[in-house]
């Protein structure tokens, strides 16, 4: 079967937001990461896929500033990831399958507490308004065990969005996800495309990945196996081709 | 400056309605202390041994002991779905984390080190001595010291996966000091000793707590990062 | 100096330092005059006092290059560091074991809370935790860097240390033996093995360390050699 191999053009016309040199991470003997290289521009939504152990999770932590790389850089609009608290820490959020919440917080407390790390000034408007928007307004004062599991995602994806980070950065975030919330989910990432954010998605998840992202990438024993724009695939073929990807067939 | 301790007011606030929520680490100290003065009083034989000359090293273990029950616990809450992965995603800076949970440990800590001293007074009817103010300063100075030391080092014996059995083993040694100097600050002041003949180590308990605290605040980020 | 020149330079030091050693043995054993007050027990002094330095010394490059680790991140300074608290754990050990024989003799009980002694084995306590921490992480990077921790904050910690015990002895009995440093000046040909055992202790934790230090190196390049051949 043959698919893009063109690279994509639309890449280079935007201004890059987050750029990945020569990335290595290694744990002791292990490498998970061996050596990737990325550049994404406003607007821009990468799927990564890959099956497990390819080394997906720690590219997303040294994209967003979680993981030190053992060699290689990240600069988000240039700036260089120093791993102090460079304000650079304000142009990204992180969504994980973990939630990142208190479970004995409030939901209005959890998104206040990470407001006043933020430095965010109009938490008082700001709050309700992100409630609403991911449909916990009536349960603002609930604790956050006392949510349903798809409630507590939607709260912290109203978390990872609250400062309005440039970069997003998803790590499996349907995982688990009631029908209501990943419909949520959608609508949100799928706004953030539109609203010329960047987003970097690690899924395991073919169909969705492919319905969001505008560019797709696989990554096998920590290298971009193949890379491409989503345009250009053929989606009913798409399976097929990641699976030759990942034995290494082509 | 104002976002720095704005920062950290936010962990404490944070630490501290987790603490009121859930009143886990409270009760556990405070039934400790309670439970030590019991246990001390039977395995003290009160005919032979003054409660007055041994109370003072007692009151500081039971510091020490209760204080590693709930500062031990610091970072499991926070390991719950991740929590700490976000807070030091966050643009706060390490030590201004660091900060914060120390400084919420102590807020929870020097209560129960007043109450030790209570539980003491109490059970084998002390004389607090010469001057109770002095008293309460070194615990609560001692207080601070056991939290700058043992809050770096939960954070590193969470990271490990022997997890807080590791705790007592890396701190002990470095409290011997800060357990050296209160004793003496203590044992002194219930004899009714003068002031001034304590104040030279209740200096020696402030430089330990400023440095254990500098140390934590420097050396933290190494710590948690991945 | 490459990963060889340190083996072979180490292994010669620990040799000269060995034979050092043997020397120092057989001086103590039948050169050098006995002590009047305290008879034969004395001479364990010969090894006691070089051990303890050595331990001190070992601790203090370990703390000092556990905080250039953390600042450069650079591989060799840990392996430096590793190599110098297994150093400092071996002499603490001689040093905790040759007090308490000539304790026993001199002030009649093997344990005494003297502040020199109680400083060294909380530092042996300090190592113990560096080595526990260094093993317990999945990932061996980050051991390395609590480990680097632990050393940093035992450093700073013992000027407290020393300040504290040297205050809790003036609670208790001094010891009715009056220990050999307080007594006059050593006599030249005690003093004269003493340095002479110093340097051999010395040559022989370098050459230790050295030798430490290669294995070290050698395990990392097996790693990275391993990684190849399963690329």
């Amino acid at each position: 079967m043959e698919l893009a191999t063109e690279s994509a053009p639309a890449a280079e016309a935007t201004q890059t937001v987050i750029e990945a040199r020569a990335l290595v991470r290694e744990y002791g003997p292990v490498v998970a990461v061996d050596g990737i290289d990325l550049a994404l521009g406003e607007g821009e939504f990468l799927a990564i896929f890959g099956p497990n152990g390819a080394g997906k999770s720690s590219l997303l932590g040294m994209l967003g500033g979680a993981l030190r790389p053992t060699s290689g850089e990240v600069r988000i609009r240039g700036v260089p990831l120093d791993f102090s608290a460079g304000a650079w820490r304000r142009r990204v959020g992180v969504l994980s399958h973990k939630g990142f919440l208190y479970a004995h917080l409030t939901a209005e407390e959890n998104l206040r507490f990470y407001g006043r790390l933020f430095g965010l000034k109009d938490l008082d408007s700001r709050i309700p308004e992100r409630l609403a928007r991911v449909g916990l307004t009536n349960r603002a004062r609930f604790e956050v065990r006392q949510l349903s599991h798809g409630m507590r995602q939607r709260l912290s994806l109203a978390r990872a969005l609250l400062h309005d980070p440039d970069v997003v950065l998803l790590d499996e975030p349907f995982t688990g996800l009631d029908p209501s919330a990943a419909s949520v989910l959608r609508d949100v990432l799928r706004e953030l495309r539109d609203g010329y954010r960047t987003v970097v998605m690690v899924t395991h998840n073919l169909s969705e990945g492919l319905a969001l992202a505008t560019r797709v990438t696989i990554q096998v024993e920590g290298r971009l196996a193949w890379e491409g724009p989503t345009t250009s695939l053929e989606r009913e073929g798409f399976e097929g081709f990641y699976h030759k990807v990942v034995e290494g067939r082509t | 400056m104002s976002l720095y301790l704005d920062q950290i007011r936010a962990i404490i606030w944070k630490d501290l309605l987790l603490e009121l929520r859930t009143r886990e680490r409270i009760a556990a100290m405070g039934a400790f202390a309670v439970l030590a003065g019991v246990l001390f009083n039977y395995s003290l034989d009160q005919a032979r041994v003054a409660p007055q000359d041994v109370a003072a090293g007692l009151i500081w273990m039971t510091l020490v002991f209760g204080g590693l029950l709930g500062v031990g616990r610091t970072f499991y809450l926070e390991a719950q779905d991740g929590a700490m992965e976000g807070v030091l995603m966050s643009p706060a800076p390490k030590d201004a984390v660091y900060l914060g949970k120390t400084l919420a440990n102590f807020a929870l800590l020097f209560p129960v080190a007043l109450l030790i001293l209570g539980v003491f007074w109490l059970f084998f009817g002390l004389d607090l001595g010469s001057n109770p103010g002095i008293l309460v300063l070194a615990l609560g100075l001692g207080a601070l010291g056991f939290v700058a030391l043992s809050t770096l080092f939960a954070a590193v014996s969470s990271g490990t996966h022997m997890g807080e059995t590791l705790l007592p083993i890396l701190v002990f040694p470095l409290l011997v000091p800060m357990v050296v100097y209160g004793v003496g600050v203590t044992g002194r002041i219930m004899v009714g000793r003068p002031v001034e003949e304590v104040l030279g180590n209740v200096r020696l308990l402030a430089a330990f707590a400023l440095v254990a605290l500098a140390a934590g605040a420097v050396l933290f980020r190494f710590v948690v990062e991945d | 100096m490459s990963i060889t020149g340190m083996r072979r330079t180490g292994t010669g030091l620990a040799v000269v330092g060995l034979l050092g050693m043997m020397f120092v043995f057989w001086l103590s054993f039948f050169w050098v005059s006995t002590e009047a007050s305290q008879g034969v027990a004395q001479r364990i002094f010969y090894v006691h006092v070089p051990a303890a330095w050595t331990t001190f010394f070992a601790f203090g490059l370990c703390a000092l290059t556990s905080a250039m680790y953390l600042w450069l991140r650079d591989e060799r300074l840990d392996r430096a560091a590793v190599s110098a608290a297994e150093g400092g754990m071996i002499f603490g050990t001689i040093m905790l074991t040759t007090g308490p024989l000539w304790g026993r003799i001199a002030w009649g009980t093997y344990w005494t809370w003297e502040p020199r002694l109680t400083l060294t084995l909380l530092l042996w306590f300090i190592f113990l935790g560096y080595f526990m921490v260094r093993s317990s992480t999945e990932n061996p990077e980050k051991g390395k860097r609590f480990a680097a921790v632990v050393a940093i904050v035992g450093a700073l910690d013992i000027p407290f240390i020393h300040v504290s015990v040297l205050w809790f002895r003036s609670l208790h009995p001094q010891p009715v033996v009056v220990r050999p440093e307080d007594g006059p000046a050593l006599p030249g040909d005690m003093l004269t093995l003493l340095l002479t055992s110093l340097a051999a202790f010395t040559v022989i934790f370098l050459g230790l360390f050295m030798l430490r230090y290669a294995l070290e190196g050698l395990r990392r390049e097996l790693d990275v050699r391993a990684r190849k051949v399963a690329a």
